[in-house]
């Protein structure tokens, strides 16, 4: 079975140029978050390089320190590494949470129908039209020094009802198909169809609601970060771009600091959406070669 | 609600003859567009309460007592500077709204905001009233967002279109993958680089304020000028951005278009491209980008904060970071309902548009 999965998962890949590209890319950024310590280790040698003073403060790029120290005399290459891995780990908690609750808020809506889809609905749609970002900033308020799994649960209570949406409408075009009428001729329960079913046809589209929540989650922690609101203790990559433009980088002319997490950001998000919309290509017939070459 | 096929207004006057039925049941099926009208109109009012009343409570349930921080900013203007009695701070809790339990300070809240659009007075210019301050930092929000942003929708309408009439072809494909990249970029980051070069670097273009403090505010060449300068940047980081995300969703609006029969038809007729694809192709597609266009302006807003905040210009972001740094209430709930009162007051009259615009939309049975 495993096996079966897999060969599948090569073969979509393998149809989408886009979605290869996509996985790759955010293949790459894992390896690096999961050997993070090694690499920064590596880069230290003997001392620490992200304990405070470890060398002199604002080095220009050079062989021993590829893109510089900033004003704590940190090396900021192992300082980005390490903030890439708080920031794939953001939108990893976060994607998981909001998937979740948005798989299960859109099963009961989408399969429920009738008032039980009409309430959830209302209240995901008024959910969706609340600006996210102030009671975001509001939320920070309460969590000066929390975990980093607790930012993950923070951001995703605003992020589920996006992939709600998205899966909800997947779901009702799902209901009526044949094969789950018959499933539900031959008696079968409810959540049986629902995990035998439905679920495996879904997947696609639970993928796309994932990346999404997770983009947005990481770029939800960012914004916080940016304007100096983000939990204390958290050090990801928009804390380095914070860090960038309150010691006066900009001015010092100490780009890396800045430019580097913003790269990669970019980088991350482009590879997210590439799979949202080679996701979106290769199983929405009606999408295939829309979107395409 | 969804896009049904016809029959619908033209059938209203036979349904009339054959069912004389009474009540409201009869009504509706006699005027479906103004039955319509109704529904979308209570949906919209329910969708208005429930963002007010959960925006409200969340904030409530913030941690923090902004009437310390007032005495505490008041001892330190020397407007006030003896220890505040428990009966002074009463008065303040009371024309703050903050007296009494939750439910009588919401009841209070949303009856002021109802009936006189009252959002109580602000801490970060006390006493000046939160609408107040919220109304003076606008005209700077809907200046820079609203031209930026309809700027983007056409520029992206355009390009999107052109994209999709010559896909295959490598422009389009440069542009199609350049889109999918960078549409979900933060305008934030761009505009960084953007100070970064243009700012910093080359000195040319000013990264702070919204107009040079030199010049006095009015109806003059010079005034109008240094807004364009300083709102230069600003703005092009958000259009920059901003026209990918229409570029993509044009263009996947595009393509089925072009295969539909009455295009081939209009070429074989041997009218000119550029008039089948304006006249013909992009006529069909670009009204959901309408609807999109008034769902996308709350968006903006999200991302419009951190470039207001960069840029230190003093819009709605501006202030709310402010009001939230001093814990003004009154401020951020002000200011996150106006967001939500835009956004849904324009998918409405959207909605309601919709339907007058494009024959083929049919919400009503």
């Amino acid at each position: 079975m495993p096996m079966r999965i897999l060969i599948a998962v090569l073969r979509t890949i393998r149809n989408s140029p886009r979605l290869a590209i996509g996985l790759a890319i955010l293949l790459v950024m894992v390896l690096v978050a999961v050997f993070s310590p090694l690499i920064v280790k590596g880069i230290g040698g003997s001392t620490d390089p992200l304990e405070l003073a470890a060398y002199e403060r604002w080095l220009v790029p050079g062989p021993d320190h590829l893109l510089g120290t900033d004003q704590f005399g940190r090396d900021v290459l192992a300082m980005v590494v390490s903030a890439l891995s708080v920031s794939l780990q953001i939108g990893a908690i976060a994607g998981v949470i909001s998937t979740v609750v948005g798989v299960i808020v859109a099963f009961v809506a989408g399969y429920k129908g009738g008032w039980i889809d009409g309430i959830l609905s209302t209240f995901t749609g008024i959910l969706l039209v609340i600006p996210t970002f102030p009671l975001l900033i509001a939320l920070s308020a309460y969590a000066k020094n929390v975990s980093l799994f607790q930012v993950g649960v923070m951001i995703s209570i605003f992020s589920w009802p996006f992939a709600a949406k998205t899966i909800r409408a997947q779901v009702l075009s799902l209901r009526s198909r044949p094969y789950v009428d018959l499933a539900r001729v031959s008696k079968a329960r409810d959540l049986e169809i629902i995990t035998t079913e439905l679920l495996p046809n879904l997947l696609p589209f639970i993928g796309v609601g994932f990346a999404s929540s997770a983009l947005g989650a990481i770029f939800g922690l960012v914004g916080l970060e940016v304007i100096g609101l983000g939990p204390g203790g958290v050090i990801d990559l928009g804390q380095i771009i914070f860090n960038a433009i309150n010691t006066g980088a900009l001015t010092l002319g100490a780009w890396p600091m800045f430019v580097v997490p913003i790269v990669l950001l970019t980088l991350l998000f482009a590879a997210l959406n590439m799979v949202n919309i080679g996701l979106e290509e290769v199983y929405n017939p009606r999408l295939r070669g829309v979107a395409g070459e | 609600m969804t896009a049904e096929a016809p029959p619908a207004v033209a059938t209203g006057n036979s349904q009339e003859s054959a069912s004389p039925a009474s009540g409201v049941r009869a009504w509706m099926s006699r005027h479906p567009l103004a039955a319509y009208a109704v529904r979308r109109f209570g949906l919209y009012l329910v969708e208005l309460w429930g963002a007010l009343t959960i925006a409200f409570f969340f904030f409530r349930l913030m941690p923090g007592d902004p009437i310390q921080t007032l005495i505490q900013s008041l001892q330190q203007n020397y407007i006030y500077n003896q220890q505040a009695s428990a009966e002074i701070i009463a008065r303040y809790r009371a024309e703050f709204g903050l007296d009494g339990n939750l439910l009588s300070q919401y009841l209070v809240y949303m009856k002021k905001l109802i009936l006189h659009g009252d959002l109580g007075p602000s801490l970060i210019s006390y006493p000046t009233p939160a609408q107040d301050v919220i109304l003076r930092s606008l005209p700077w929000t809907i200046g820079l967002l609203g031209i930026a942003a309809v700027l983007s929708w056409i520029f992206g309408l355009a390009l999107g279109a052109v994209a999709g009439w010559r896909r295959g072809k490598l422009g389009s494909r440069i542009m199609t993958n350049l889109s999918i990249a960078l549409s979900h970029v933060p305008f934030f980051f761009v505009a960084l680089i953007l100070v970064y070069i243009f700012a910093y670097s080359l000195g040319w273009l000013p990264a702070r304020s919204a107009y040079d403090s030199n010049i006095n505010p009015g109806f003059s060449l010079a005034f109008i000028g240094s807004l364009l300068k300083y709102g230069l940047l600003p703005g092009l980081s958000i259009v920059l951005i901003g026209t990918f995300g229409w570029i993509l969703s044009t263009r996947m609006l595009m393509v089925p278009v072009l295969g539909e029969d009455y295009l081939v038809y209009a070429e074989a007729k041997g009218l000119k491209p550029w008039r089948i694809l304006t006249r013909y192709a992009l006529r069909n597609c670009y009204l959901p980008q309408v609807t999109a266009f008034g769902i996308s302006l709350g968006f903006i807003f999200n991302g419009n904060v951190l470039v207001e905040q960069l840029f230190n210009y003093p819009g709605l972001g501006t202030t709310l970071v402010t009001a939230i740094q001093q814990l003004d209430f009154n401020t951020i709930l002000g200011v996150t309902d106006i967001a939500i009162f835009s956004v849904l007051t324009a998918v409405l009259l959207l909605d309601l548009l919709l339907p007058l615009l494009d024959p083929r939309v049919k919400y009503w049975k």
